[in-house]
């Protein structure tokens, strides 16, 4: 990549993230509401609270990853940007954004855990059980990777509905629902639920975010090849 | 002289529908051409495949020499104003100007300010609350000031009045005398941009029918006038494109060029002759049953 092709990535990426709202406020908006819901109930509440509303953080960057396409997409096509300048463009924007949040839910799974203990009331909104162990760098690690698999799930099915467009995107459905039904009888009639049960139970939380890695670069691949042949 | 665009039998069809079948063109290297034809005729499908928006379903393109598809070094000497272009949500006049400065390599940003306040823009009003004249105001001035070697403008003056329609043509010549660049104008108002054009491409349900010098399309035809039986004489034989009577008035346009000879006689049988203007010849191309527009473009 030459310096001028390297402007173009650029442009895409502060394309995207000329939306500081959307990208650098509303996922902690989002988390934050669920968070202060859970904090008042937890003053009341006798018990100690754990919870799970930071996955509301989790499904925004899922929706911003769907939303991303249709936003800007059309926007850098019509300006002579390249779609290959627009996939590393937009890669660069969630590669920073997915690190601020990785880097704001470690911070907070810290303060949670070490300094303020369950923020004085006993509610445990960003250190969890299983979901948060390991040193700093491994936490930062693991939401950074779920993060970034979630943005190019929804990224590349955003892809897809702009390459095929309703009809398209309805057929995929079907056929995911097909494969799904199909399997879910397999693993029912071989009994092999328990056995992933039990496979699943015995990964730590980095192997796990380790092993949505292949994912998210198969969904990278996949969105590339979609928006090579997407018109605008 | 080089060709900054070669296109040899572009098709592009739907289905069975073709949009575009077989066109032929080249476009030389600082020169501003105008791409007429009707709503619908294929202007802005050949445009979209100009700059690798969308993909021909046959023949070739070459722009500066090479193909445009995903290609950096043909698509950054490319600025193509659509009337159909989208903006990011967000996005305010300033963001708009703020990227195309990074993605234009001959972006003059005092330029674009001075044309912002010449459009009177207000550069901090997101672009989605902008009146559709306003929206064409952005295109314009993001056309400009872009500077790029390919500046293609797709019936850019939506929603502008007389007053910003004449600014922007009157920029465009200055900054082109000045930036010399090849610039395509699609449009249908075509009797605004007759003095700025150089060249005429004239698109007519998916083929090209035209391909002329305007110099040359003056002479393409003549308007007669005179009374009803004498005008009736006179075109015995000769190409009628059109023809009008008021009374025992009666006017023809016809094709091709009257001799010398033609026109004494039909001046001393009171026949008066006058050019036709780029816009009644296109009207008249393009407004003819099938057969007679395949004898004019023979």
């Amino acid at each position: 990549m030459n310096v001028a092709q390297r402007g173009r990535t650029k442009a895409v990426t502060s394309t995207i993230l000329k939306d500081k709202f959307s990208w650098y406020l509303l996922p902690w908006i989002i988390a934050g509401s669920s968070f202060a819901v859970n904090l008042i109930v937890s003053i009341f509440a006798k018990d100690v609270i754990t919870t799970g509303g930071v996955a509301s953080l989790y499904i925004y960057i899922l929706t911003a990853g769907i939303m991303s396409v249709s936003n800007t997409l059309p926007f850098m096509i019509g300006f002579s940007v390249r779609r290959s300048d627009y996939f590393w463009g937009t890669g660069g924007a969630i590669g920073l954004v997915g690190a601020i949040c990785a880097a704001g839910l470690t911070f907070l799974s810290y303060v949670e855990s070490e300094w303020i203990d369950g923020w004085g009331v006993g509610l445990y909104f960003f250190h969890l059980p299983y979901y948060s162990e390991g040193s700093a760098p491994v936490q930062f690690l693991n939401y950074f990777l779920v993060i970034v698999f979630l943005f190019y799930l929804g990224f590349a099915i955003a892809c897809l509905a702009k390459r095929f467009g309703k009809n398209g995107m309805f057929l995929f459905s079907i056929a995911v629902l097909a494969i799904g039904t199909v399997l879910s009888y397999v693993m029912t009639e071989r009994g092999w639920w328990i056995d992933f049960g039990h496979w699943l139970a015995g990964r730590t939380m980095l192997e796990l975010a380790g092993g949505t890695a292949p994912l998210t670069l198969l969904f990278m691949a996949i969105s590339y090849a979609l928006l090579r042949r997407t018109s605008v | 002289m080089s060709a900054v665009v070669k296109v040899t039998n572009l098709t592009k069809s739907y289905g069975d529908t073709a949009a575009v079948s077989g066109v032929s063109f080249e476009l030389e290297e600082n020169k501003i051409y105008g791409l007429l034809g009707r709503n619908g005729a294929g202007k802005t499908t050949i445009m979209h495949m100009l700059t690798a928006q969308q993909f021909a379903s046959g023949g070739n393109i070459e722009v500066f020499g090479e193909e445009p598809y995903e290609n950096e070094s043909v698509l950054r000497r490319v600025c193509f104003i659509k009337e159909s272009q989208k903006y990011p949500q967000m996005f305010t006049v300033k963001d708009v100007l703020d990227v195309s400065a990074l993605l234009h390599p001959n972006w003059d940003a005092a330029y674009a300010a001075e044309l912002a306040e010449a459009f009177g823009l207000p550069t901090k009003r997101k672009v989605h609350k902008l009146s559709r004249g306003m929206l064409s105001a952005v295109g314009v001035v993001v056309g400009l000031a872009s500077r790029a070697p390919l500046t293609i403008f797709d019936e850019p003056y939506l929603g502008l009045d007389a007053v910003a329609r004449a600014l922007f043509y009157d920029r465009l010549l200055e900054d082109y005398a000045e930036h010399p660049r090849t610039v395509i104008l699609s449009t249908h108002l075509i009797d605004e941009v007759s003095r700025l054009l150089e060249h005429v491409l004239l698109i007519d349900q998916g083929r090209l029918l035209l391909d002329q010098d305007v110099e040359r399309l003056s002479g393409m035809a003549y308007t007669v006038v005179g009374s009803a039986a004498r005008i009736d004489s006179f075109v015995s034989g000769k190409k009628v494109l059109s023809r009008d009577a008021m009374g025992a008035i009666a006017s023809a346009t016809v094709m091709g060029e009257a001799s010398p000879q033609e026109r004494r006689e039909a001046a001393e049988r009171g026949l008066e002759f006058s050019p036709v203007s780029l816009q009644q010849l296109i009207v008249h191309l393009t407004g003819r049953q099938k057969e007679e527009r395949e004898a004019v473009s023979s």
